[in-house]
């Protein structure tokens, strides 16, 4: 009897079971936290530095954000949550911005965090040496610190875009009494940070790993929950995966697990992958041309081949599906903030070659006798492997347009001095973070002002017009989100029709984890955020 | 050592300063020929720049100043042994290379005591059973170990013996997260040697085997062995005695060339065994135009190497006092 009532219990349990197994793998990421553990992530490359303000290198925002904080953290719809402000009010005419910063904060010396090392970050610091900082900050004239706990920006313009830019990984805020003296441009503790973050920094092993402890004294109480991160660099694709087969290391992102290796891992029982955190990075695969050199400087020959690109073939042979068609220079990604259209010319259509070839006769580019039109160098960006498979689909697809390409390869230094400083080139596959505004990601690709010989990632199709010039102006001032976003509906239709880069797939970028790391994706800033709430389970 | 010896050494020691010149002078000259700078990649890792920015970076490197001033002041830097600042990694260059020296001799030292030692043991055992079972068996494996590509080789092994079977580390110099001290460390460090040293050993070993098995056979086809064997000597001694003895010089040359090599040539394996050598640091710092670092592992490779062959040509002449120190 007993035996059929504990059966009878046995399938009240398991249905009981059932109904809470799909709430409990929902909730999963929401289980008690549990203390303890060292999390080994894998970076790649090795960052150069630690100087996250001096230097936004990719790398390095993975790593020093575990030390530094900012002003800001953001939800998943981009818009800021507090993170060292606890609060702030923006005033009617916008040039105002007062924050209320936390209270109790230490930096990791044991000396508290105030409004005079606000002051001091961003004046002295980000606005002089920040490679981005010099633009986000150039309207930020003044900053008033009335007490300790309150930092107020006065701008002498609206500047809409620079609550965007105030995370730890953008503009982290450094302690004015390490950083105050000495040279800023080479500080001795560059490579020794003193932030207010979650983990201090412990040793750097050059070319093996980067130590990082938990900071008792972290102003969010019972956090951090790990003891200890540990950044290894390992330059070989190949053995990065096997460190993660075999649990040396519970998490790389960025690609550091190349896709081919994503699709094997992910087969294993141990390991997930992760598309979202990278929000505020929005990377978007383009092919830029020099428009001011024949061919290109003709508008009709930059739309043809807009079409002749298949984007949902690249996709799926060449960046193994992590992607979507891109439609203009604003991602997707940004469609939460009303910013994004899609309603601009649609170059991805089925019959893509037929009306590439009818243009290329149009715009006086006829079949020669032995079928081709014209030769083109195509220039691959020298970021890895895929670039070059996809630098030999475009050669093909050129081909059926009757355009003969041959492909360039060069190593980073070369080709970004033929791009960006000599503009020796015609056309050249590329990719470009659009990051967490266009004000800060956008504007640098097409304004004619951003046509500087030198600087890289910056205009380098030289195309311009001064109705986009005047959208962009107009865009960087005006508070009006509605307004801001009808400005730039007309700049996007405008771009992707005058075509001056071919918009062809919003990359995903791969994070490829452990599945008892937990916590450790809590914003579109993914693995650029401070790892506070991550836990590993035992 | 004799005075006549002790001599010897001070004028190569002389005639060492005006190679080593040389090398600088050619080197800088070598890597200012390649296009784009080191502000240049920077700002390009960055993945934005504002020309101010990148007006500030080529001030700070010294890259606005003409070419033939910057190498003057590299040349005086060098001279005052100082090898410079990395201005990419912010720490001066020869607290980089001190890093990464340790490392690299460990795995350098490593391979080249098994690699040659079993070498020269399996060619003269080659050589002794020439044509037979022994001597197939080792002459195939040799030509397989030295036929392999050195990454496959690397890969292979990771995926054999440390995914499959779980015997050695993947990869790296020591278990990151444990941070083991004294013995515990060298033990741990012993463990992650493993693979990498076998890897490189492969291929060195298959070379001095081939080596060693064509200089024995060399020497077996001289009078003296005719004489040795005329004075009733057996054939185990005459092999270790005389031929063996004079067989291994072209080994030792072939090693003295090859410790240059190894300090630069590992980087294959030190990339797929993220091994934290040398030989990476220079691969890394030519795609990042750092230039101070390149030159300065260029530098110390180059003072190695001659330092090197000093020790080579010491040794011949302990090994066959029929060659004079002049």
């Amino acid at each position: 009897m007993t035996g059929l009532i504990s059966a009878i219990r046995g399938v009240g349990f398991a249905l009981a079971l059932c109904s809470m197994v799909i709430p409990a793998i929902s909730q999963a990421q929401q289980t008690t936290p549990q203390h303890g553990g060292t999390l080994v992530m894998v970076v790649q490359p090795e960052p150069p530095t630690l100087a996250s303000y001096q230097s936004t290198s990719g790398p390095i925002g993975q790593v020093a954000t575990k030390v530094y904080e900012g002003l800001f953290e953001y939800d998943f719809n981009l818009r800021p949550i507090p993170g060292l402000a606890r609060s702030w009010t923006v005033s009617p005419d916008s040039k105002t911005i007062t924050f209320k910063l936390q209270q109790g904060v230490k930096f990791h010396d044991g000396q508290p965090f105030t409004s005079a090392d606000v002051k001091f970050s961003v004046l002295d610091v980000l606005k002089k040496i920040h490679p981005r900082g010099i633009n986000t900050f150039r309207s930020v004239e003044t900053i008033e610190t009335p007490d300790p706990y309150t930092a107020i920006f006065r701008l002498s313009e609206p500047a809409p875009y620079l609550l965007m830019a105030l995370s730890g990984y953008e503009s982290p805020m450094l302690p004015k009494h390490i950083f105050g003296t000495g040279d800023i441009n080479n500080h001795p503790n560059a490579n020794k940070p003193i932030g207010t973050g979650p983990y201090k920094f412990v040793e750097w092993q050059k070319g093996q790993y980067m130590r990082f402890d938990r900071n008792p004294d972290y102003w969010e109480k019972g956090r951090p929950y790990l003891d200890r991160i540990v950044a290894r660099f390992i330059a070989d694709g190949s053995t990065r995966a096997a460190t993660l087969e075999t649990q040396e290391a519970q998490i790389a992102g960025f690609n550091a697990i190349l896709p081919l290796d994503v699709k094997r891992l992910q087969a294993l029982p141990h390991i997930a992958i992760m598309t979202k955190g990278y929000e505020m990075q929005s990377p978007i695969v383009e092919l830029d041309f020099n428009a001011q050199k024949k061919p290109f400087d003709n508008v009709k020959v930059r739309q043809a081949i807009a079409y002749a690109i298949d984007r949902k073939f690249v996709i799926d042979n060449i960046w193994f599906g992590f992607g979507r068609p891109a439609t203009g220079p604003i991602s997707s990604n940004f469609k939460a903030t009303g910013i994004y259209t899609a309603d601009v010319r649609n170059y991805n259509v089925p019959n893509g070659v037929e009306i590439a070839n009818n243009l290329l006769d149009e715009a006086g580019y006829p079949r020669r006798a032995d079928g081709t039109r014209f030769e083109i160098v195509h220039d691959i960006t020298p970021y890895g492997e895929e670039w070059r498979r996809f630098g030999e689909y475009v050669q093909q697809q050129l081909g059926k347009l009757g355009i003969k390409a041959s492909l360039r390869y060069e190593d980073v230094p070369t080709w970004l001095r033929r791009i960006y400083t000599n503009y020796d080139f015609e056309l050249t596959n590329n990719w470009i973070q659009t990051l967490a505004d266009p004000v800060i990601g956008v504007h640098r690709l097409y304004h004619s002002k951003s046509i500087k010989p030198g600087t890289v990632f910056v205009n380098g199709t030289r195309w311009s017009s001064p109705e986009t010039d005047k959208l962009m102006d107009e865009a960087t001032v005006e508070t009006d989100p509605k307004k801001r976003a009808a400005l730039y509906h007309e700049f996007q239709k405008r771009i992707v029709e005058a075509s001056p880069i071919v918009f062809v797939l919003e990359l995903d970028f791969v994070t490829v984890y452990n599945k008892k790391l937990q916590g450790w994706l809590v914003s579109p800033l993914g693995l650029y955020s401070s790892f506070d709430q991550a836990w590993l389970t035992k | 050592m004799t005075t006549k010896g002790l001599r010897y050494v001070v004028r190569r020691l002389a005639l060492a300063i005006p190679t080593i010149l040389t090398i600088i002078v050619l080197n800088f000259a070598l890597v200012h020929l390649a296009p784009g700078d080191a502000a240049d990649v920077l700002a390009g890792e960055a993945g934005s720049a504002t020309p101010q920015y990148m007006a500030q970076l080529r001030q700070k490197f010294g890259l606005d100043q003409p070419l033939h001033v910057q190498l003057v002041g590299y040349l005086k830097q060098v001279l005052s042994l100082d090898l410079g600042y990395s201005f990419r990694h912010g720490m001066s260059v020869s607290e980089l290379i001190a890093t990464r020296l340790g490392p690299t001799l460990l795995l350098m030292l490593t391979v080249l005591v098994l690699s040659v030692g079993l070498g020269v043991l399996l060619g003269a055992i080659a050589a002794r059973n020439l044509n037979r079972w022994r001597d197939n068996v080792i002459s195939i494996l040799a030509v397989l170990a030295y036929a392999t590509p050195v990454f496959w080789a690397g890969l292979m092994l990771i995926v054999v013996f440390s995914v499959e079977l779980g015997w050695f580390p993947v990869s790296g110099m020591e278990e990151v997260a444990a941070f083991n001290e004294g013995w515990a460390r060298a033990i741990d460090i012993a463990h992650h040697l493993v693979l990498p040293a076998i890897t490189l050993t492969l291929f060195y070993l298959a070379l001095y085997t081939r080596l060693m098995r064509a200089s024995m056979l060399d020497q077996y086809a001289m009078d003296y062995v005719v004489t040795a064997r005329a004075k009733g000597l057996t054939e185990r001694q005459i092999a270790w005695r005389h031929v063996l003895r004079n067989a291994v010089l072209p080994v030792l040359t072939m090693a003295g060339v090859q410790i240059g090599a190894l300090l630069g040539g590992a980087v294959v394996v030190e990339t797929v065994f993220a091994w934290p050598g040398l030989g990476f640091l220079a691969y890394e710092s030519l795609f990042a135009r750092d230039i101070n670092l390149l030159l300065g592992i260029f530098f110390i490779s180059g003072c190695l190497v001659v330092a090197v062959n000093l020790a080579v040509d010491l040794l011949y002449s302990l090994l066959d006092p029929r060659i004079e120190l002049r």
